[in-house]
């Protein structure tokens, strides 16, 4: 899918180990520990829909190597898509799961149909208007 | 108010101990620098700075690593950079446990008290995303956000493991992080009740167990292996006194970040002899950086 769909060359992905759990593949840098994990590496993507769903995370780690069905947010596209709305949007891309991008920095992905941006990022990443959560941070 | 004076009594103890005592005291009533750690797994220093730039946001780099900045602003959570993953909000002596460890691309690092993920993540950022990076937390609760920082972060490396530090399973790593749990009187800056819930009995109690994470950590290192036990406590309960008990099974070298101000670790706190290897650790006091405060030991396994 990341070579087919987004064109992303495919050293970006060689030497990682992929493995299935439940309904998601994790990517992880090499031979899993032997130890007993609660998780192992990265989640790439959901077989929950279909088409397969990449997850928010892998896209801001490779995006920007995307070559296709890549889309390039305004300012104000962008308030709207960090908000977690869908909007109308004319761009050069398949339907389907797409890459989006703001100055050139991958803000997360997006389900492009009927000429229509619908965003999907996770609702604890959205930032609206109102004030956006504490952060995950942590100052020890 | 009432609470704070008990707290601040808490520290007098540190009065001959603490350079500039007044000084120090001071500086607690102020808050913190907002720091942030560019995540390089996802972005560069440069590409930072040029949208900061540009989004008008000001900032500092720090003098002593070159992955930390000072940013002028007050909610860095509500960043764009944030949501991207390309900063971590850390406090800056927050940092130099990792710099210490100083991990390198395809090894195996253990991170033994790992939640809620801002070292772990940053170990995982100087391994390149290579090797094996072990983030091991024992509560249920306090895993959610460290796996949730883990993969805001681009972290491919890290696997996440759920044990008592003190029974980690038999494994062999070239590193491992003790960023132990403690009394955490360096938070002061950040939240001055810390000081309230101090007692010397705490420490004493938090000594056992800063002890047996210690001595399980180094069971798990490679001789040769580097271990760093860190915490953001002053009480020498928690910080020499449990260094100067495994020292019959590593050696301290020195701590020295250039462009850090710091304090050498005590050989001696009110009557106990810690011994003259103990001047290798390095104490970290607010007011010296304009910081929260910190303790870092470097051990090689022997």
């Amino acid at each position: 899918m990341w070579a087919d769909r987004f064109g992303l060359p495919p050293e970006v992905l060689s030497g990682l180990a992929f493995l299935r759990r439940g309904r998601m593949i994790w990517a992880f840098s090499g031979q899993p520990p032997d130890l007993p994990c609660e998780t192992v590496g990265l989640r790439i993507m959901s077989l929950r829909e279909s088409p397969w769903k990449p997850t928010t995370n892998a896209l801001q780690l490779w995006g920007r190597q995307a070559t296709r069905n890549a889309i390039h947010l305004e300012e104000e596209e962008t308030r709207r898509y960090v908000a977690g709305e869908t909007q109308e949007l004319k761009a050069e891309v398949e339907d389907g799961y797409v890459v989006v991008l703001y100055q050139g920095e991958v803000l997360g992905c997006g389900l492009y149909a009927r000429g229509r941006l619908i965003s999907q990022l996770p609702k604890e990443r959205r930032m609206d208007e109102g004030g956006q959560e504490e952060c995950g941070c942590d100052m020890g | 108010m009432a609470a704070q004076v008990v707290g601040m009594q808490h520290l007098e103890r540190y009065r001959d101990m603490i350079p500039d005592f007044d000084e120090f005291l001071q500086i607690l009533a102020t808050p913190l620098p907002l720091t942030v750690r560019v995540n390089l797994l996802k972005t560069t220093a440069n590409r930072l700075k040029e949208h900061l730039d540009r989004a008008g946001i000001g900032y500092s780099e720090l003098r002593w690593y070159p992955y930390g900045l000072r940013l002028e602003m007050d909610r860095p959570g509500r960043m764009l950079e944030h949501l991207m993953g390309h900063i971590y909000p850390q406090e800056e002596m927050s940092m130099v446990p990792v710099a210490v460890l100083s991990p390198r691309p395809g090894e195996s690092v253990l991170d033994i008290c790992a939640a809620p993920g801002s070292k772990t993540t940053q170990i995982s950022m100087h391994m390149e995303n290579r090797g094996l990076a072990v983030a091991n937390e024992p509560s249920a609760a306090r895993i959610v956000p460290l796996r949730a920082n883990c993969e805001r972060m681009g972290a491919l490396n890290v696997a996440v493991t759920k044990f008592d530090g003190r029974h980690f399973p038999r494994y062999q790593f070239d590193r491992v992080l003790v960023d132990a749990p403690c009394s955490s009187q360096g938070m002061a800056r950040k939240d001055l009740k810390v000081l309230d819930r101090y007692s010397v009995k705490r420490s004493l109690d938090l000594h056992r167990l800063q002890v047996e994470i210690l001595h399980r950590a180094i069971s798990l290192v490679r001789p040769g292996g580097v271990v760093v036990y860190s915490t953001c406590t002053y009480a020498p309960e928690e910080n020499e006194a449990v260094v100067a008990r495994v020292l019959d099974r590593a050696r301290l070298e020195d701590v020295a970040l250039s462009g850090l101000s710091g304090s050498p670790g005590l050989e001696e706190w009110e009557g106990t002899d810690y011994g003259g290897e103990l001047k290798r650790c390095a104490r970290y006091y607010p007011h010296q950086n304009n910081t929260g405060g910190f303790f870092v030991a470097k051990l090689i396994k022997t």
